[in-house]
């Protein structure tokens, strides 16, 4: 029964996963994740003469973590986003409310197919475009082989420790928050002094005792997680009574910006992020990624024989860049479904959440901005990280919405439509990110070059806002 | 004067043919019952018909005007109930019908009455998120019926609500189509289309397979039940 289970799980994931994009867009997705474990391997000796060759290795250890961290946090915690962007959704998952088969078990089941599912999909496409990667390069096959055996026990700790996290976090949210610190801790007492994986120890050092501690560790998070589900929890995280009537007084409020959305959309809008409390989401959602790349440019100083040191600016760009991940947020609050019994098109609620995200949620990368311009002691640089986070967030917004309508998440899974959104964002973000690194170089030509690329941006803008009317008129809001 | 007007209309979901030839016409001041098992292109010809899909051949109206090119000016006079009750999470019932009367800029003076219409106004201070499934389509039935449109169209609407509060939503939409309203109502509840509506249509496999007069059908001494067994097993 296991594996009939297991096997209409992989079966149910593949189905939900095109029916998000288009067959042709999810299946091209290994195709996109080959080529770049190809480019991976054939750019490696330029990585390792840059970097260095531990800590090129030590990068792709805790991406691979950071990885299964993000892929497991989409499954575990992508229940709740289904249902709000589609109402009642039912998975396998939860055939134990109705048939006798305990939630351990289908929980457990879930994790294996997760695990099954992201090795086909990611790990054995990248690993395959690797390997033919060494016939261009100097590379050991076998040792090539052997270290991607020892990234996948990363990426397992990654995913197991998504699956650690959201078994507490069915108890309560200060359960998981308590759990995870208290594992951290555990895991930086263990590896302190040694390579930041015990597998990749074993594999620089052969250590035995590294590569069974290494190995051991998702093995114990996933028996953890198991054995702590039980039944019968819910965390509920709003209110059930007590919701004072505020569309009037929105409604009433938002008058002034007839001219780019409906009043009543942007009422309803704004009650839903209040009450959904998705500013706070959005606010630590933030801290990952900046997390990411503070520890980035800590591991580059550490690495690089030249210091390289990310200003202002620069965070400005990344930052802005980040407002993508802002406007997804406003897409996952509820179900747009109720909006096709009115006079309103797809468009209309699009515009509302552009408004939002200009008027609502901008003190979030602003805050941001701020602290770190205060903790780099660049506030002379802030104005023009501002107005940098400013356009890049405005032009990235702007392309996203047009691109992706209601359904960010979803869309991005389409490797098309992922592959277009590279390409309409990095290009603009490599050309910034250098210039914010040359800012004490040149600093009068270096502004006008940031000047020029802010004013092409913002009529690109432009461009992407007036055509979210031609692309989403007539779409259905299902 | 017909509301709605279907000619050959046809909808493909890449090989599954969902609707196949549906012609049907529906006239101002009627009740309109399309029944049909599950699966059987209900939800698919009223998806048609409200402006929310676009028909792969044929010709769909509402109002002597083409559904998929006209939204703007069909959807401001028609009401809609949806076959899956998903009033706004984070609103509360009384938000919601002021969402609509904002939307649709219209009176919104019988806000009360529709809350108490149906037993809502206890559920002040709760979002519709904590209702059951039977208050929320409380919720969106109040909707469409606050919108004051003379064209409805109602998808099960008689689903989880309670048998006083169906009978009291049928008394209402009587009254609304002896004041000159028109109902399009996709029903499998056969006792409710018998009782309310004066034309039907059996839809099974995506094609009309009758198209019935209730009068006549009683004169007959028949029921819609046996008809149905005779049309659909």
């Amino acid at each position: 029964m296991n594996k009939l289970i297991l096997f209409r799980m992989l079966q149910e994931e593949i189905r939900l996963n095109t029916s998000f994009a288009s067959g042709k867009g999810f299946y091209s997705f290994p195709v996109l994740v080959l080529i770049s474990g190809l480019l991976a391997t054939l750019f490696s000796d330029v990585m390792i003469e840059d970097m260095g060759y531990v800590d090129y290795l030590q990068i792709l250890h805790v991406s691979a973590i950071f990885y299964g961290l993000f892929a497991g946090s989409l499954a575990f915690f992508g229940n709740e986003f289904l249902e709000r962007i589609f109402g009642y959704f039912g998975l396998i998952i939860g055939l134990s409310t109705t048939h006798p088969i305990t939630q351990r078990k289908i929980t457990f089941l879930y994790f294996c197919k997760e695990i099954i599912f992201y090795s086909f999909f990611t790990m054995l496409p990248a690993l395959i475009g690797a390997l033919i990667g060494t016939y261009f390069t100097n590379i050991n096959i076998t040792s090539l082989s052997i270290f991607s055996m020892t990234l996948y026990v990363s990426f397992c700790t990654g995913i197991s420790f998504a699956y650690y996290i959201s078994s507490f976090y069915r108890k309560s949210i200060s359960h998981a928050i308590i759990y995870s610190t208290v594992f951290i801790t555990i895991y930086a007492i263990l590896f302190r002094g040694e390579e930041i994986t015990g597998t990749l120890d074993w594999y620089l050092n052969k250590e035995m005792k590294q590569l069974a501690l290494g190995t051991i560790v998702p093995i114990f998070l996933s028996l953890i997680a198991t054995l702590n589900i039980t039944e019968h929890n819910n965390v509920s995280s709003i209110s059930i009574i007590g919701y004072k009537n505020r569309f009037k007084e929105y409604s009433e409020k938002y008058t002034w910006a007839e001219k780019f959305g409906i009043p009543g959309i942007l009422a309803k809008e704004r009650i839903d992020l209040e009450r959904s409390k998705t500013g706070t989401k959005m606010f630590f959602s933030f801290l990952f990624p900046l997390g990411f790349l503070t520890f980035m440019n800590w591991f580059l100083d550490k690495g690089l024989p030249i210091q390289i040191d990310f200003n202002t600016i620069f965070y400005g760009v990344m930052i802005g860049f980040f407002g993508t991940m802002l406007y997804s947020w406003l897409n996952s609050i509820d179900t747009p479904h109720f909006y096709s019994t009115l006079p309103v098109q797809v468009s209309d609620v699009i515009r509302a959440r552009l408004l939002l995200f200009g008027t609502i949620t901008w003190w979030i990368p602003l805050i941001f901005m701020a602290l770190i311009s205060y903790m780099s002691n660049e506030l002379d640089l802030l104005p023009i990280g501002i107005i940098v986070m400013i356009t890049v967030g405005i032009y990235i917004v702007n392309y996203t919405a047009m691109s992706t309508g209601l359904k960010t998440n979803s869309a991005l899974f389409d490797a098309f439509v992922f592959i277009k959104f590279f390409f309409i964002s990095v290009p603009p973000m490599i050309a910034m990110t250098i210039l914010s690194l040359a800012i004490n170089h040149r600093p009068s030509t270096i502004l006008v070059a940031l000047s020029l690329i802010c004013g092409i941006l913002s009529l690109l803008s432009l461009f992407f806002y007036r055509k979210i009317d031609t692309k989403w008129t007539n779409e259905s809001f299902d | 004067m017909s509301v709605i007007e279907c000619k050959k209309l046809s909808k493909n979901y890449d090989e599954v043919e969902a609707l196949r030839n549906i012609d049907l016409e529906v006239k101002e001041g009627e009740f309109f019952g399309l029944l049909g098992p599950n699966g059987a292109g209900k939800t698919t010809l009223l998806k048609i018909l409200t402006c929310q899909l676009k028909s792969s051949n044929g010709k769909a109206e509402v109002f002597s005007l083409d559904t998929f090119t006209n939204f703007e000016t069909i959807k401001p006079k028609i009401a809609i109930v949806p076959e899956q009750e998903s009033p706004p999470s984070f609103l509360t019932p009384r938000e919601v019908l002021e969402l609509v009367v904002n939307i649709r800029q219209i009176n919104g003076k019988d806000i009360d009455y529709w809350l108490n219409f149906f037993e809502l106004d206890k559920m002040e201070g709760r979002v519709c998120r904590n209702l059951s499934r039977g208050q929320k389509q409380k919720v969106m039935l109040a909707s469409a019926f606050i919108s004051n449109t003379k064209l409805m169209f109602l998808d099960e609407p008689f689903i989880n609500l309670d048998p006083l509060v169906q009978s009291k939503v049928r008394e209402w939409l009587k009254e609304y189509v002896e004041k000159g309203g028109t109902v399009f109502i996709n029903t499998h509840l056969l006792e409710n289309a018998e009782r309310l509506c004066d034309r039907a249509a059996i839809i099974h496999q995506g094609k009309i397979q009758s198209l019935i007069t209730l009068k006549d059908l009683r004169k007959q001494n028949l029921t819609l039940e046996r008809l149905f067994h005779e049309i659909v097993v």
